[in-house]
């Protein structure tokens, strides 16, 4: 076929482009995902008993996972469309990084040397390592859905960044969940189970995200 | 664009002849010596530039979102080749050359491909875009509603593209 016909066929009748109320579809997408991880909280492993006591530290929990959500979203939406530069969104991130490494060495430095392996690693397997990327997984599938309806041309960042940003969400319903409330631990492992979440999004994700 | 954009047919033609001509340089210049290739990849290219027009923001630059798909489209490709060059050649008979192969002409058929649509979709992409009727004379000679030969064209054409990239793939 000649590409003078393709112009034609294409042209002839063409309708508006729909204005992408990504904005909105974006939020549902986000909102829905948590609901269906709180959901999975909720039916599979139970709100942690104390919660009501524990009321503070899970609300802290779930705000730095927000944050870590929050950090990745100017990335995610920025990969949606072709051949923008992304310019201080990765600094974002890296800066949260950063930020969270350092919370990390004040809290380990405010306890008693002998109780600091325990606040770090919180006494046993950091369960959130498998748990996050599962309550993630709801978020993940319907951000690559919506992904797929745009253009992303870098597929593996925005894998990553999809998989990042699925993962803040996993994590907001893990914390009410999580028994474990050390500053350190959670700043520590939340922010690997994270990144556990973006290299999944970046090797799978990617392979999902072909157009 | 931003005409083409809001619907307007001759701003949109104008606008994919002029990509087309930007497209056939920069994958010419990138696929040396596979100019049928090259030509396919403009044809995908304005595929997508056209079923994905709304990923395009208005306040940035036109040339920047055109080359960003175009190169998606061309790293695609040539992960397709290479793919394609794992597999045994040994016993694949891919033919003569054709002698008479115009320039502009890409390899694949595009009348072969919408035969592979759903009779209704294939219908309201001849009567429309192929022998230029009109939407409501469209509907008026298959019995649909307006609106359903408009949804007809736009999953025919999102199907169609989605047919070009595997015809290129195989």
């Amino acid at each position: 076929m000649k590409t003078d016909q393709l112009i034609d066929l294409l042209a002839r009748g063409v309708e508006p482009a729909e204005r992408p109320r990504w904005m909105r579809k974006l939020a549902i997408t986000l909102i829905v995902g948590l609901a269906a991880a709180v959901l999975l909280i909720a039916v599979g492993l139970g709100v942690r008993a104390d919660i009501g006591a524990a009321r503070m530290p899970v609300m802290m929990k779930a705000m730095f996972s927000a944050a870590a959500a929050a950090v990745m979203l100017p990335l995610a939406t920025r990969l949606m469309r072709p051949g923008r530069p992304l310019g201080w969104r990765v600094g974002a991130v890296l800066v949260f990084v950063a930020v969270a490494a350092v919370a990390t060495c004040v809290a380990l430095f405010g306890e008693a040397p002998e109780r600091r392996m325990e606040a770090w690693m919180g006494g046993g397997f950091p369960w959130c390592l498998v748990l996050v990327p599962i309550l993630a997984a709801p978020t993940a599938a319907l951000l690559l859905w919506l992904m797929r309806s745009f253009a992303p041309t870098r597929l593996t960042m925005t894998g990553a960044a999809i998989g990042a940003l699925s993962g803040g969400i996993g994590a907001m319903a893990y914390s009410m969940y999580c028994p474990i409330d050390s500053v350190a631990f959670v700043t520590t492992w939340y922010v690997v189970a994270i990144a556990l979440c973006a290299a999944l999004g970046a090797t799978i994700g990617a392979r999902l995200l072909r157009w | 664009m931003l005409k083409g954009l809001a619907g307007e047919e001759a701003a949109h033609r104008a606008f994919l002849t002029e990509a087309a001509a930007l497209l056939r340089g920069y994958f010419r210049n990138r696929l040396r010596g596979a100019p049928e290739d090259a030509e396919d990849l403009v044809q995908e290219t304005l595929v997508a530039l056209h079923t994905r027009r709304d990923s395009y923001d208005p306040a940035y630059p036109l040339t920047a979102w055109m080359y960003a798909i175009a190169r998606y489209r061309l790293i695609d490709h040539l992960r397709r080749a290479r793919h394609r060059s794992h597999a045994s050649l040994d016993g694949l008979d891919i033919g003569e050359p054709d002698p008479e192969y115009a320039a502009s002409d890409a390899k694949r058929d595009l009348t072969a491909l919408l035969s592979r649509l759903p009779e209704k979709q294939q219908k309201a992409i001849r009567l429309v875009k192929l022998e230029e009727k009109s939407v409501r004379e469209a509907a008026e000679a298959t019995g649909y509603s307006e609106s359903d030969i408009k949804i007809s064209i736009h999953r025919g054409l999102k199907t169609l593209m989605r047919l070009i990239g595997e015809a290129g793939a195989t």
